[in-house]
């Protein structure tokens, strides 16, 4: 084998990106036609859209950025294009944090008043757009230093919206204030609940994995148990698995059986994933090895357990991303997690609520996506990294 | 060295390799070859037991294999493949180190083993040793291969096709090194191939094997010459004589005493001295002995001026090496339209030349039988 030259891209070569485009697009029409702002006088009454301009000198910055965003999109090519959408994505965030700032604190000034101002759908769809054009700047695997660059400017920006720009008027933002002692404990929580859940599916998952590539019965069996339990709704499988603990004079409610159902998602991604990369290992790299003198143990440590691990922790991966979300759900067995808040909020149609329950998610499995990215690329021999040369 | 004693294995009905027995002495090399399926890849992996024969004793170094465990075994025997088999997560120096490092080397012995091994078949250790698989061609591989079986010094190495997946110049590169790290190392090798000039090239005795029986078992010569039965003699193919070539290696009927002129030389110089040599020609060399091209001195007869008569070659393109078979002079020569080619050193320093005549004595000295065979089916 010859050493492979990377291939480029012809659409990122030679076309206008449009992907890009239409992002910054989406973001530019929501900041100008739809409400960016909503006052209302309190928590329940039906707010008030309030124009861009509400903003403050920061909302027009922001569409200076999105429409920048659209120029780069279509006439810039290559790294320059990446780097000036990434560079107009981080500019979009942070002048979108100001704007909320000011809007917050200008419409509703006295702190002790029950008026306050919430984001409207023209600033989610700038954020949405934002984040979309986020992903377009970064599609070919380089520029990590920039890309790393690039978030945490994102994040100081928004942190300094919130310490200097009276960010922290902002609706969601005084619900945290009212409820920041329950929302930490949710967040340990949540977070515990996960990391014992994945601790166990890793456990039992990645041996059943390994059984799996090498006994057939095995693999049947796991791969249709396995997949057959993603196929059940989770709340469905909270109330399944009520009977069998019953039986066994196990509480139906509570972390156990959460802890149970979380375990028995995270296993399908982790299971195939260390199946599969077992299987995908060279026979002849195997063949050579026995042959060498290799015992199966020294194989399996040596050989295919290296070879196989950049699968097996995108399997991780996938399964911390799914129970960071379906963890919300057990909420509803009386367990003390993010999902609380959501229950809470969609209960009292308070949306900040549920938006002090849901961002925090989101932001959990994107944290733990890209540390487990990270992971992976360290643990991955650059003899098998994808974009190694 | 090795014994193969009545050895049958058996998968289900079919017999894979039925009754065979053969003997491999110490430091040669035993090519085991057919047509697919004939038994010969099994045959191999019973040596290192990676198939377990059904019946039949198997012993090396006079020891029965299946008195000490496989891996104990196969630590003992180089093991090199058509798929080469590196493990693409490790450097080219970890590749090579897998061995040693199974049987406990300490770090100073490895690393000083794997820049012994990846110069012995010449690959650049300062270069390559740090490596991925991946970044090597796949000359550069086999080559790693073969370094990785030799890793641990074992006295037999077990090959089955090494040089199989490389385009065809690569292969007779790679043959000729395995022929000069053999001579060097003397191993006890068994080879597997279908190739017939792989094996009349490498083998000290060849083991023709058809559906799991051993047809004949002898040199390769003796193939060539003296076929069992017709099933033999057509697997040596038509070529016989050509195939008798590739035994014979360039220095053996090299002229060592050619006539050269330095290249600066008048024409009148040159004519003079080329008008001495039988061949009424003469190497033309630069100063440090380089092959430059010929003079040929009926070239001359019109009376031309300096450099005229002289025809210019690229010693890299339109010369043989010693260590080259005879039948890559002929090849090289009917492909030039030469009756005789210049051997160079790899540095293009001529050593002599190979006539079309000398070739034509290598088959009557040998072995008259050839030669006279040759004649037979030239009339028939």
């Amino acid at each position: 084998m010859e050493p492979e030259a990377p291939i480029p891209d012809p659409r990122v070569a030679s076309a206008s990106d449009r992907v890009g485009a239409t992002a910054a697009l989406i973001a530019l029409s929501g900041a100008v036609f739809l409400p960016m702002y909503v006052l209302r006088a309190n928590r329940i009454v039906p707010g008030i859209d309030q124009p861009l301009g509400a903003g403050g000198p920061a909302a027009w910055l922001l569409v200076l950025f999105a429409a920048g965003a659209f120029a780069a999109a279509l006439f810039l090519r290559g790294r320059s294009r990446e780097r000036a959408e990434l560079a107009c994505a981080v500019a979009m965030f942070a002048s979108l944090a100001w704007a909320l700032a000011y809007a917050a604190s200008t419409l509703a000034p006295e702190p002790t008043s029950s008026a306050r101002v919430s984001i409207g759908a023209g600033a989610w769809l700038a954020m949405a757009g934002a984040a979309a054009l986020w992903f377009a700047a970064t599609r070919t695997p380089t520029g990590a230093v920039e890309r790393t660059g690039a978030a945490a400017l994102a994040a100081v920006s928004w942190l300094a919206a919130g310490v200097w720009g009276g960010l922290s008027r902002l609706s969601v933002l005084r619900e945290y204030a009212l409820q920041a002692n329950t929302f930490w404990s949710e967040v340990g929580t949540h977070m515990a609940l996960v990391g014992i859940a994945l601790g166990l599916a890793v456990a039992i998952g990645v041996p059943l994995g390994i059984l799996s590539s090498r006994v057939r019965w095995v693999r049947t069996v796991s791969l249709s148990a396995t997949g057959l339990i993603q196929t059940v709704p989770s709340l469905a499988l909270l109330g399944l698995l009520v009977l069998p603990l019953a039986a066994l004079g196990l509480p139906g409610i509570g972390p156990l059986p959460g802890i149970i159902a979380l375990t028995l998602y995270a296993l399908l991604p982790i299971v195939r994933n260390t199946y599969l990369g077992l299987t995908q290992v060279e026979s002849s790299a195997i063949d050579a090895g026995l042959g060498m003198g290799m015992t199966r143990l020294q194989l399996l440590l040596r050989v295919e357990a290296p070879l196989a691990l950049p699968l097996v922790v995108e399997g991780v991966r996938t399964a911390t991303v799914m129970t960071i979300g379906i963890a919300a759900v057990v909420a509803f067995i009386g367990v003390g997690t993010l999902g609380v808040l959501i229950i809470q909020g969609l209960g009292y149609q308070a949306d900040d609520l549920i938006l002090l329950g849901a961002v925090p998610i989101v932001l959990l499995a994107l944290v733990a996506d890209a540390a487990l990215r990270a992971m992976g690329r360290l643990i991955t021999s650059p003899g098998i990294r994808v974009e190694a040369r | 060295m090795i014994t193969l004693d009545d050895v049958t294995k058996r998968y289900g009905d079919k017999l894979a390799v039925d009754g065979l027995s053969l003997n491999v002495d110490e430091g040669e090399v035993c090519v085991l070859i057919g047509p697919s399926g004939c038994g010969k890849t099994t045959t191999l992996r019973m040596i290192n037991r990676l198939v377990e024969a059904t019946s039949g004793r198997i012993a090396v170094g006079g020891r029965d294999i299946r008195s000490v465990p496989p891996e104990e075994l196969r630590r003992g025997l180089g093991y090199a493949i058509q798929s080469v088999g590196l493990f693409p997560h490790l450097t080219v120096a970890q590749n090579i180190a897998t061995v040693p490092r199974l049987l406990g080397w300490d770090r100073g012995r490895i690393a000083a083993r794997i820049d012994e091994l990846l110069s012995l078949v010449g690959v650049d250790p300062g270069a390559y040793a740090t490596k991925y698989p991946r970044q090597l061609s796949g000359g550069e591989a086999q080559r790693v291969g073969v370094a990785r079986a030799l890793a641990a010094d074992p006295p037999v190495l077990l090959m089955d096709e090494p040089f199989g997946a490389v385009d065809p110049l690569t292969r007779e590169r790679l043959q000729t090194e395995f022929a000069r790290i053999q001579r060097e190392l003397r191993k006890t090798v068994v080879f597997v191939t279908h190739d017939v000039d792989e094996a009349i090239r490498l083998a000290d005795r060849i083991a023709l094997m058809k559906d799991g029986r051993l047809r004949q078992y002898d040199t390769p010569e003796r193939l060539l010459d003296h076929p069992a039965d017709k099933f033999v003699h057509d697997f040596m193919g038509v070529d016989r004589a050509l195939k008798r070539l590739v035994r014979v290696r360039v220095d053996s009927v090299m002229n060592a005493a050619v006539p050269t002129i330095d290249e600066s030389s008048s024409p009148e110089v040159m004519a003079d001295r080329a008008s001495c040599a039988a061949q009424r020609f003469a190497y033309v060399l630069d100063v440090e002995g380089v092959v430059q091209g010929w003079f040929d001195c009926r070239a001359l007869e019109g009376g031309q001026q300096a450099g005229a008569g002289v025809t210019r070659i690229d010693w890299r393109e339109s010369t043989v090496r010693p260590d080259a078979s005879l039948k890559e002079a002929l090849s090289r020569m009917l492909e030039l339209g030469f009756r005789s080619i210049a051997v160079t050193d790899d540095a293009g320093h001529l050593l002599g030349d190979v006539a079309l005549s000398g070739i034509e004595g290598a088959f009557s000295e040998g072995d008259s039988h050839i030669a006279s065979a040759g004649t037979e089916e030239q009339q028939p």
